[in-house]
């Protein structure tokens, strides 16, 4: 075990073999290539995606059918050959892949990234930010839609 | 905005200094070339939005980390008895 000083949780110990690597970083980051994905039991589905080169960088995620059941994962033939998965078959999400939204406080709600979920290949742990131009998804997906929020 | 028909191999210039070339149309797809000065930035649309959306997601200011968990927990609440993501 390995143990990392992090801003938002002090300190996280790891097995080298739960180590995230992103072999192109993220769009924005592309120097951040190794993360960690913390859960905790009070804060599930929430994933954290910590960076372990930056105690400062931690993503906000959710599973991305937590955001919408019915979401269809896309996956370039490029960013399927970056984390070695299979070219041409369906993703299974659970099985072959996780998917995580990340997302973000705007002054108007949270919002999760839909448009490009951090997909991570569960036999050899890589990962990309995998964006899904065509498939209609939007990059600020709201988590609390304004109807939701009349609760008077 | 300016519209300009091209085929397959046609260029259009935009300036001195940027070529844009429609190198192949496929059934749904195009594929550009651009020939553009090094220092000047190509990149997808979606790519630009992404980068962005991360630097708001990593960049929250420090106090409202726990607030965005207080503001993200009825989302969460109300979507996650339906995610199969969940042991």
């Amino acid at each position: 075990m390995r143990t990392f000083d992090t801003k938002n949780f002090a300190a996280v110990s790891y097995g080298t073999d739960s180590v995230i690597d992103f072999p192109a970083g993220l769009p924005g980051f592309e120097q951040r290539r190794r993360f960690v994905a913390l859960q905790f039991p009070d804060t599930a589905p929430l994933v954290f995606l910590q960076s372990l080169e930056d105690p400062g960088l931690c993503f906000v995620t959710l599973p991305v059918r937590a955001v919408d059941p019915d979401y269809r994962l896309q996956v370039s033939a490029e960013d399927r050959e970056l984390v070695g998965l299979p070219a041409v078959r369906p993703l299974r999400i659970g099985e072959d892949v996780i998917a995580l939204a990340v997302t973000s406080i705007r002054e108007s709600g949270p919002t999760a990234n839909l448009l490009a979920p951090v997909v991570v290949n569960l036999k050899n742990r890589r990962a990309v930010q995998a964006i899904a131009a065509n498939a209609g998804y939007s990059h600020q997906h709201e988590l609390l839609p304004q109807e939701a929020c009349v609760c008077s | 905005m300016l519209m300009m028909a091209r085929r397959q191999g046609e260029t259009i210039l935009i300036g001195d200094e940027i070529e844009v070339v429609i190198a192949h149309i496929g059934r749904s797809r195009v594929k550009v070339g651009i020939r553009a000065p090094r220092e000047m930035v190509v990149v997808s649309r979606e790519v630009k939005l992404v980068r962005e959306e991360n630097a708001a997601a990593a960049a929250p200011p420090q106090s409202s980390f726990v607030n965005l968990i207080a503001q993200l927990r009825p989302a969460i609440q109300v979507f996650s008895p339906r995610s199969d993501e969940r042991k």
